[in-house]
Parts: C-alpha cells; structure tokens; sequence
C-alpha cells in the first residue's frame, strides 16, 4: 500500500523518544526501587534485596507523615481551586467592561514560573515586611502574633494559597468556557418558571457543570499531587516538616540523602496513587463515566 | 422598591467581587515588579511611593554581586533546543494519528496522554543515574532531553488537535493529483496549521522556561537555568529580595510576551483538550 513506509517514517521518531523517556523511568526506577543503593557509599547500584525499600516506607514515620501532608494539601488547593474558580466564572461570565478586563488577567498567575511564585508569596508573608502579613494583621488583630510559614498548619494552608493563585484563575476561564456553550433558552425559561437565582444556580448551572467539574477535579488533584516547586522556593519542606510533601520526600530521599533505592521505592508508592486517578481522569474525559 | 434595592446591592456586590478577583490575580506580580525597582531600604518595608531605581538589575547583571546573564542563556537555550525538536517530532507523528486511525491509534494516544501524569521526580532518578554515568550533568543537552518528556506528549495532543480541524477533502485532492503524503503534509497540512504549530511551541517553549525539578537536580554550575538561579539570591543574610525580584521580572517577561502573541489560544493550550 502507497505511503505505508511514509507513516512508519513519520509516526516513529515521537513515539521512539516519547517511549524512551517515559517507559525507561518507569523500568529503571522500578528495578532500583528492589536495590539496596546509597550513592555515597557505592557509584553502582547494590544488591537485590527484594521489597525490602517498600517495607522500610511502610514503617517510616516520616513517609507516613509525607503522605498526610499531601492529602491535606491536596485537598485544601484542590477544594480551594474549583471553588473559588466557580464564584470567579460566575461574577465573570456577565457582560461588562470591568469583567472583560479581569478575563484578560486570568492567564497571568498560571504564566508565572512555580518556583517564582513560592519565593514571591514567601516574600508577602514575611513577618516583619511581608505585605499580606501586613494585610492580614490589619484584618484579623488576633492573628498579628502568627508567624505563617513558621506554623504547620498555616505554612500548609499558604501553600496551598500560592497553588489556588496559579489554578483557580485558570479554573474560571474553564468554566467560563463551559458556562458558554449552555444554551441560554434552558436559563430563561427557568426564571419564567420563577426560579430565583440561588434555585437557578443549585438546580440548573450547577446539574449541567457537574461533568465539567468531575474533570476539573480529577485533573487539579493531579496536579496537587505532583505539586514540587513551590515547597522548595516557599517553606523549604518546613517548619519541621510539616510542608514535605511526597514528592518532596522522595526528592530528599533521592538528592539529599542520596539514597537511590529508598528513594525509587517512594517514587513507585507516588505512582501508584497518580495512577488511580489518572484512570478516573482518562475514564471521565472519554465519557464513560466513573 | 424593594426590588430596586435588591437590585442595586446585588449590582454593587458583583462589581465588589470582580474588583476583588482583580487584586487577587494581580497584586502578586504587581508587588513583585514594585520590589524591582526599589531602593534597598524601601524594601524591608510596605512602601508604596520611592524613587525607582535601577540599581537591582545592575546588582543581577553585572556579576557584582551576582551574574543571571548565563542563566538567561542557558534558559533560552534549553528552551529553544526543546521547541526545536518536540514541535516537529510532533507535527509529523500528530498528522499520522489524526489522518490514518488504525488499529492502536487510540492506545497510542492515551498512553501519550497519561504520560504527562507521571510526577518528574520519578523521571529524574534514573536519569540522573544515566547522565551521571555519560558524564552529561550539567550540560544543555541533558536538561532538553529530559524536558522532552514534559513538552513531546503536550505538543503531541494539541496539534492533533488542530489537524482535526482541518477539512481533509485539501489533502484528498492533492493525493489524487500525485502527491505523497509527504509533500501533502509539508506543502498543505503544514502552512494550514501554522498558527496551531506556533501556539504549540510558544507553549512547549515556557513549559521548558518554567521547569525547575530536572534543572535544580541535573544542573549545578554551567547549565544552571534563570528559575533554579533564583535560588542563588539567597545570600548569608537571608534572601535579598530585592534582586530576587529583579530576577523574577527576567522569568516572567519572556513569558508574559509569548503569551500575548497567542493569547487567543491560551485556554485552549493550557487545558490541552482537558475540557472540552
């Protein structure tokens, strides 16, 4: 057949370095992960020694405190993300000059390089010149003791802040999308029917959103997950450790301790769990349903 | 009457909220480009009018007390090394995938697509191991082969994206005129989506300009890029966040240029078809 050699010649050369970039990783890590290797005491990976680095995160305290920090992360930008999105799409989808001009913002904090954004908003909350620690004691007198990066919960809470300032922006313009491509009739015959706004919003926006915000969801939780650079450039991991992420963890692990088979073990157990949702992710975009 | 007031509050409280989400977004970078251009002593505190200065490009530029001019170099380069090999790798597999479903297309596809959720610090182990061993730490070369994974399957899905939406009766004449599908792709299809190619690369160029985990791990001295160079403001007195801003400025212009020349496209290119 004419052009069967052409498409080979075409498709190969992506999937070639696609594969190659993504499944080595995944074979390489794997197999050090079964690897007892510390960099600093042998530049050739060690001996086999079965699941033992799985075994040893299952009894670290601080894997398992790395796990809590992510979920407790996650969960925080992820509800903070697609909230606030929502009410920002909402305000933004009416017609008027003043919205147009904030439509045309909401792709800049996304725009702006993670480890930027850590550093900047670490900036703001300085204690003695930051100027949303500024703000903020202004507003809430009681709160003019705390520190924020130097308390676990609230360090925790800022971060997630300066992920919810990149994505709930980007969220709205998602949604502001969605909103658009609902006919108008199913809105107006709603208010014939005498539907006030909160009864418009509860019962027909938010019924019609609901695929939209399933992957909306899925994807920022994602993204929560693999969220990194901003606790390097923000709280460094701290105080204590109340910010390592898993991610973090395993870069410490990996490039702090130089403790590579430990180090590709964590990295599995964080695949694992990006796995199932990117199936969730993958399934809910085709339409399946979950 | 009632009504009227109602309607006024609900009028003031949208225009109060939109405000808000204004400041929100903006006041950030807003800050950050102030900071720029202060005196050191207006810094360490919340002033809002001083005599702008120059003085903290100089401090980043002039290697006195610090240098950002190879990092902006390095930026640029491995960015550009990146766009210049995952945007034509992309456009020829994409046409494949996009003109001619056969058996695996769609597995292909979805396996490009979950490639990006895989978390770079599980990329980055081995290939540290790897470069190590070849002795390419540090180098430009390292940093564009491992952006790649980030950038290919990107780039790979969005111009998918735009070669369906092409009409295919223009190739299909062609075809029937003598062309190979090579000719069709780079006389026809090509030019056609020339401005979903570009879009694609100003996007793949500041996914690779943003990136920080491959450079903070792989680079130490000679590849060293403008975001893991941020961290170099951090001096025996803390972060010395005037310059810290000044060099953020330089992250964030490049940036902010490319993504005006495209913004139409901007949504559509960030959420990769994850909404549609």
């Amino acid at each position: 057949m004419r052009g069967k050699y052409t498409k080979f010649v075409l498709l190969t050369p992506a999937l070639l370095v696609v594969l190659v970039i993504t499944a080595y990783p995944l074979i390489n890590t794997f197999t050090l992960s079964l690897r007892e290797w510390r960099l600093d005491r042998s530049p050739t990976p060690g001996d086999f020694v079965g699941l033992d680095n799985y075994v040893r995160a299952f009894g670290d305290r601080f894997f398992w405190n790395s796990v809590q920090v992510t979920i407790t992360f996650t969960i925080i930008s992820v509800v903070m993300s697609v909230v606030i999105g929502l009410a920002m799409a909402l305000i933004l989808q009416k017609p008027s000059k003043l919205n147009t001009l904030v439509k045309t913002t909401l792709i800049f904090p996304f725009a702006v390089s993670p480890a930027l954004k850590g550093f900047s908003w670490r900036f703001m909350l300085n204690p003695s010149w930051g100027i949303y620690d500024t703000m903020m004691d202004a507003v809430f007198p009681f709160a003019s003791d705390v520190v924020w990066l130097a308390h676990p919960f609230w360090a925790q809470f800022w971060l997630a802040v300066s992920e919810v300032w990149g994505w709930a922006p980007l969220i709205a313009l998602m949604f502001i999308g969605a909103l658009g491509s609902i006919s108008p009739d199913i809105f107006e015959s709603a208010k014939v029917e005498g539907a006030n706004n909160y009864q418009l919003f509860r019962h027909v926006t938010l019924p019609l959103l609901r695929p939209v915000i399933v992957i909306i969801t899925l994807l920022k939780t994602i993204f929560s997950l693999k969220m990194f650079d901003q606790v390097v450039t923000m709280t460094g991991g701290g105080p204590g450790r109340a910010t390592q992420t898993l991610n973090y963890f395993v870069y410490l692990q990996g490039f702090r301790y130089i403790d590579m088979g430990y180090a590709s073990a964590l990295a599995y157990l964080l695949i694992v769990a990006l796995t199932i949702f990117a199936i969730f992710y993958v399934r809910a975009l085709s339409g399946e349903g979950i | 009457m009632k009504h009227k007031v109602m309607k006024r509050v609900g009028w003031a409280f949208e225009k109060l909220a939109a405000l808000a989400a204004l400041f929100f977004i903006l006041f950030p970078i807003f800050w950050l480009v102030l900071t720029a251009f202060k005196p050191e002593k207006y810094v360490y505190s919340n002033a809002f009018i001083f005599p702008p200065v120059l003085d903290n490009f100089n401090a980043i530029f002039s290697g006195n007390p610090l240098d950002f001019r190879p990092n902006f170099a390095n930026s640029l380069i491995i960015s550009s090394g990146t766009v210049l090999i995952a945007v034509p790798l992309a456009v020829m597999a994409s046409y494949v995938l996009s003109r001619y479903a056969f058996k695996g297309s769609t597995p292909i596809l979805i396996w490009v697509l979950s490639t990006q959720f895989l978390p770079p610090v599980v990329v980055v182990i081995p290939f540290f191991v790897l470069f190590r061993r070849l002795g390419l730490l540090d180098t430009h070369i390292s940093l564009i082969i491992i952006d790649l994974s980030i950038t290919l399957p990107y780039a790979l899905w969005m111009i998918k994206g735009f070669v369906d939406t092409l009409p295919i009766e223009v190739e299909e004449a062609a075809m029937v005129d003598g062309c190979s599908e090579f000719q069709v792709l780079r006389h026809i299809t090509v030019p056609l989506i020339m401005p979903g190619v570009i879009t694609t690369a100003v996007f793949a160029f500041i996914i690779s300009w943003n990136e920080f985990l491959y450079a903070l791990v792989l680079t130490s001295e000679e590849a060293t890029t403008m975001t893991v160079a941020l961290l170099s403001t951090l001096t025996h007195r803390g972060v010395q966040w005037e310059w810290m801003s000044a060099a953020g400025m330089l992250v964030m212009i490049p940036v902010f240029i490319l993504s005006m020349t495209i913004r139409r496209h901007f949504v559509q290119g960030l959420t990769m078809g994850a909404v549609k």
